[in-house]
C-alpha cells in the first residue's frame, strides 16, 4: 500500500480522468512521479481570455492534502491575481494561519476537502471575475480597473500566444 | 564536460608522474622530487579528487541508480554548505593541516552525500507508486554499509581520543555519531513504509510510530550537538561551523516535539469528545472520508457538526489545525452540552441562590425595556426567593434556566408534539446533518460565547459575598449579573442558528400545534420566564442605542442581531445594571431614555443601599398588576418555544 498522498492523488486523477470538468485537463506530467502534474485550461467563454489555453504547473506537498498544493501558470500571464513569474494568486491555495495579503477569510482557505478539480474551476472563475483587491500584479490590477480596453487588448494577444499565433 | 575534466586531469598526472620519472630515473627520487613541487603536488591533489569523485559516482550507480532533478538539486545544495562548514572548521584546526586531515574530511563529506541520498530515497517510498526489489535491495544494502562504516569511524575516533588526547578526532567522532542517528531514524522509516507496502490497508499508527522516531532522534542530536559545543569551547574555539546544522536540529526537535503535543492532544479529543460513526450514519453519507476519497469501513469518527472521517485522517489533520475540515466549524470552542449538563436535582441552598439571582436577572431587561418584561421577571422570580423551593422535583431550576434544561425541555415538547400530529418522529435522523455543507451557509456558524461558571451551585463565601449591602457586595452582584447576561448572549446567538435552520426546514414541520399543556404548566417557573426575558433583553441591549427599543424588543427575531461582539455586549451589561440600580428611586420607569438619564455611578449606590429590598418588594406590587401585558408574554414564549421545538438542532439532541 502506498502513502496516503499518493493514494489521493491517484484517486483525483482517475477522478479526473473519468469525468473531466469543461474547460479543464489535468495529470501528472509523468506516471512516476504523481506529485508533479501539469494542467491545461481554457479561458473561460464571454471573457477577454475566452479562446486560449493556458498550460500550468501544480506541485503537490508530501504531505498532500493538507497542504496546499503549488501552482504556477508556464506560459505568459498578465492578471491582477497572477504574479508576473506566474505563481497563482487565490485564497483556496493558501493554508489557512498564514494569510500573505492579509485580506483573505479562513473560510476561502485550503482545506483537505479541496481538490485538484476545484483549484482549477476556481482558477477559471479567477480568470473570469479578477479580484482586484488583492493585487499579486499591481500592474494589471490598475489596468483591469481603470483602462479595461488596454487589458483586454494584452489578454487577447497572450490568447494568440498560447495559441501559437503570432501577435 | 566531465568526461573532458577528468581526461584532462589525467593527462596531466601522467605527464607530472612522466616527467619526474623521466628527470629522476627512480622510483624514491621520483616521489621526492614529486612532493617536493608544489604544481605537482597541485596536479595530483586535484587528481585525487576526480579519483574520489568517480568513485562516487560508481557507488551512486551501484546503490542508487539514476538521481531525480529533486534529490541532485537537494544534494547540491547541502553539499555546498557542508563544504562551507568544513573551510570554516579548517580554520579551527589550521595548526595540524596536512593531507592526511584533508583526506579525512573528504570522507566524511563524502558519506555525509550518501546519507543525504539515502534519506531522500527512504522518504521518496512513500510517494512512488511502484517499487521492484531492486530498491529494497539497494537502499538496504546501503543502509548497512553506511551504517558499519559509520560506527567503524566512530569507533576509530574513539579510540584514538582515548589513546592520544583531544585532537582533530573529536570533530570526526562527534560527526559520525550523528550520522549514525541519521542512518538509525532512516532505517526507520525505511522499515516503516516497507511495512506499510506490505499490507493492502493503509496502516493507521505508521504516522505516529514516525512522529515519535523525529522525536527520539532529534532529541539525540540536540543533545549531541550540545555537547560538542560544550566540549570544543572547552579545549579549542567555539566552532562555527556546527553552528547552521545544530540550529536547524533544534529547530526541528521543536517541530517534532510540538506535533507530538499536537497529535496527542488530536486523538484525545477524538477519543473523549466525538463519537464513533456508527454503520447506520456510515450508510446515510456517501460512506467516503473526504479526505483521503476512500471508503469509510472501520474507524471513523463523527464530528459535532455531523461531518464525519476517518480517525486517522483526521488526527493529521488536527495536528494542524483544530477545525472541521468541511464547515471549518472550530471544534475547541464548540461547547459540549455535556460537560455543561451537571446533574444538580433538588439542592435547596443552590436553588435559594439561584432564585435570588434571577430578579437581578431579569432587572436589567426590564430597566431598559420599561413594563414589559419586568412582570415576568420579578412576579414569578421573587416569590421563588420567598419559597425556594415551590415545585419540587418537576422543575429542577426554577431560579436559573440552564442550557441543558432549556433544550431538554424543548425535547421532549417535540417529541409529544411530534406524536400528537401523527408524524412520527425522524427515523435515528443525525441531527447535524440538517446543517448544509460549508460554503452554503450564509454567516459562518457564531461558536457561543465562553459558558459562564455555573450559576445553580453557590458556596458559602459567594453567597456571604453577594448579600449585604456594602459596596463590594454590590460589586459581587454586578459581577454575577455580568455572568447571567454572557450566558443570556449565547442562548440568544443559539436562538439565532435554530432560526436560521427553522428557515429551511421542511413545511410539515411548521404546521405541528402548539402544546398548550405542557406550555401552560411551565409559564409560572422562573426558568422560562427568565429564558423568555432571555431574547427580550439582548433585544434591549441591541437597541440600547436605538430610538425605539419597544419594537425592537417586541419583536424577538428582529432583536437576535448578532450578540457576539463580547466587548460591546458587556459595555451594554453595565450600561444595563446602572439603569437597574437607577430604579432604586423610581420605581415604576417605564422608558430607558429615562434610566439612561439616572444613571447611578457605583459611588452614589453605597449610600442608597438601604432602599434596595423594598422597593424591589415594591416594584413587584406594580408589576404583578400588570396581567394582560403578563398573557402577552406568555404568548411570546409560546411562540419562542414552538419555534425552540421546531428546530432539531445540534445541542437540544445532545441532551437525549
Amino acid at each position: 500500500m502506498a502513502g496516503s498522498a499518493l493514494r489521493r492523488l491517484m484517486a483525483e486523477y482517475k477522478q479526473l480522468t473519468m469525468d473531466p470538468p469543461e474547460g479543464i485537463a489535468a495529470g501528472p506530467i509523468s506516471e512516476d512521479n504523481f506529485f508533479e502534474w501539469e494542467a491545461l485550461i481554457a479561458g473561460p467563454e464571454g471573457t477577454c481570455f475566452e479562446g486560449g489555453v493556458f498550460p500550468a504547473r501544480l506541485v503537490f506537498p508530501p504531505d498532500y492534502p493538507l497542504s496546499p498544493p503549488k501552482m504556477k501558470f508556464t506560459c505568459d500571464m498578465f492578471h491582477p491575481n497572477i504574479f508576473a513569474d506566474g505563481r497563482v494568486c487565490i485564497s483556496i491555495l493558501h493554508a489557512p494561519g498564514d494569510d500573505p495579503m492579509g485580506y483573505e477569510l479562513s473560510a476561502e482557505r485550503w482545506s483537505p476537502v479541496q481538490s485538484v478539480e476545484k483549484i482549477l474551476l476556481s482558477v477559471v472563475s479567477m480568470l473570469a471575475e479578477p479580484n482586484d483587491e488583492s493585487g499579486a500584479n499591481v500592474d494589471a490590477a490598475i489596468m483591469w480597473r481603470e483602462r479595461r480596453d488596454e487589458f483586454n487588448r494584452i489578454a487577447q494577444r497572450l490568447v494568440r500566444k498560447t495559441l501559437g499565433l503570432s501577435a | 564536460m566531465q568526461l573532458l575534466i577528468s581526461s584532462v586531469c589525467m593527462a596531466l598526472t601522467s605527464a607530472v608522474i612522466g616527467n619526474a620519472y623521466y628527470q629522476k630515473q627512480q622510483f624514491y627520487p621520483a616521489v621526492v622530487y614529486i612532493t617536493k613541487s608544489n604544481a605537482s603536488m597541485a596536479v595530483i591533489y586535484i587528481q585525487f579528487f576526480v579519483i574520489v569523485f568517480m568513485f562516487g559516482k560508481l557507488l551512486r550507480k551501484i546503490f542508487l541508480g539514476t538521481l531525480r532533478a529533486a534529490e541532485f538539486e537537494h544534494l547540491l545544495e547541502r553539499f555546498w554548505y557542508a563544504l562551507t562548514e568544513t573551510c570554516l572548521a579548517f580554520t579551527v584546526f589550521r595548526d595540524d593541516f596536512n593531507p592526511r586531515f584533508v583526506a579525512l574530511f573528504t570522507v566524511l563529506l563524502f558519506l555525509k552525500s550518501f546519507h543525504w541520498l539515502a534519506e531522500e530515497r527512504v522518504d521518496f517510498m512513500e510517494r512512488s507508486p511502484v517499487l521492484g526489489w531492486l530498491f529494497h535491495i539497494r537502499v538496504g544494502s546501503l543502509l548497512t554499509m553506511l551504517g558499519i562504516l559509520d560506527y567503524v569511524l566512530l569507533m576509530h575516533a574513539y579510540n584514538s581520543t582515548l589513546v592520544r588526547g583531544p585532537t582533530v578526532q573529536l570533530v570526526f567522532g562527534f560527526e559520525y555519531a550523528i550520522l549514525l542517528t541519521v542512518i538509525a531514524s532512516t532505517a526507520i522509516k525505511y522499515v516503516l513504509h516497507a511495512a506499510e507496502m506490505r499490507t493492502d490497508t493503509p496502516w493507521e499508527n505508521k504516522a505516529v510510530f514516525l512522529l515519535y522516531t523525529e522525536l527520539v532522534i532529534g532529541l539525540i542530536k540536540v543533545v549531541l550537538y550540545l555537547l560538542f559545543v560544550v566540549i570544543m569551547a572547552k579545549i579549542y574555539a567555539l566552532p562555527m561551523f556546527v553552528f547552521r546544522p545544530m540550529f536547524f536540529t533544534i529547530r526541528n526537535f521543536r517541530k517534532a516535539l510540538n506535533d507530538v503535543i499536537m497529535s496527542r492532544r488530536a486523538i484525545r479529543n477524538m477519543n473523549t469528545l466525538y463519537p464513533d460513526a456508527t454503520p447506520e450514519e456510515l450508510r446515510q453519507s456517501d460512506n467516503i472520508c473526504i479526505i483521503c476519497r476512500e471508503d469509510m469501513v472501520n474507524h471513523s469518527k463523527k464530528l459535532p457538526c455531523g461531518h464525519i472521517f476517518h480517525t486517522t485522517c483526521l488526527r493529521s489533520w488536527f495536528q494542524r489545525q483544530q477545525t472541521c475540515p468541511t464547515c471549518r466549524l472550530n471544534i475547541l470552542r464548540t461547547p459540549t452540552v455535556n460537560s455543561t449538563a451537571i446533574p444538580r436535582a433538588a439542592e435547596e441552598p443552590a436553588n435559594a441562590a439561584a432564585a435570588a439571582a434571577a430578579p437581578t436577572g431579569g432587572q436589567p431587561a426590564a430597566g431598559a425595556d420599561g413594563a414589559i418584561i419586568n412582570p415576568a421577571a420579578t412576579a414569578t422570580g421573587v416569590p421563588d426567593a420567598g419559597q425556594p423551593h415551590p415545585n419540587g422535583s418537576a422543575i429542577r431550576n426554577p431560579g436559573v434556566p440552564n442550557f441543558a434544561d432549556i433544550l431538554a425541555e424543548a425535547n421532549n415538547l417535540r417529541n409529544e408534539m411530534s406524536n400528537r400530529a401523527g408524524i412520527p418522529p425522524p427515523p435515528m435522523m443525525p441531527p447535524f446533518m440538517m446543517q448544509p455543507p460549508f460554503g452554503y451557509f450564509p454567516p459562518p456558524l457564531v461558536p457561543p460565547p465562553p459558558m459562564p461558571q455555573d450559576l445553580n451551585t453557590f458556596n458559602e463565601d459567594e453567597l456571604r459575598a453577594m448579600e449585604g449591602n456594602l459596596r463590594t457586595h454590590i460589586e459581587e452582584r454586578i459581577k454575577m449579573l455580568r455572568n447571567i447576561l454572557v450566558m443570556v448572549d449565547s442562548a440568544n446567538i443559539l436562538m439565532q442558528q435554530y432560526q436560521g435552520i427553522i428557515a429551511r426546514l421542511p413545511p410539515p414541520m411548521q404546521v405541528v400545534p402548539p402544546n398548550p399543556d405542557t406550555t401552560a404548566q411551565r409559564v409560572p417557573t422562573a426558568a422560562d420566564a427568565t429564558a423568555a426575558a432571555a431574547p427580550a433583553q439582548s433585544g434591549a441591549a441591541a437597541s440600547a442605542a436605538s430610538p425605539l427599543p419597544r419594537a425592537a424588543a417586541a419583536d424577538p427575531a428582529a432583536a437576535s442581531t448578532p450578540v457576539c461582539d463580547k466587548p460591546s455586549t458587556s459595555r451594554a451589561a453595565t450600561t444595563e445594571a446602572k439603569p437597574h440600580e437607577g430604579q432604586v428611586n423610581s420605581v415604576a420607569i417605564s422608558s430607558p431614555v429615562a434610566n439612561a438619564s439616572e444613571k447611578v455611578t457605583i459611588e452614589d449606590l453605597g449610600a442608597e443601599e438601604d432602599i434596595n429590598p423594598s422597593t424591589d418588594a415594591a416594584s413587584v406590587d406594580v408589576d404583578s398588576e400588570d396581567s394582560s401585558e403578563l398573557s402577552e408574554l406568555r404568548k411570546r414564549r409560546l411562540k419562542f418555544l414552538e419555534e425552540r421545538n421546531k428546530s432539531p438542532t445540534a445541542t437540544s439532541d445532545k441532551t437525549d
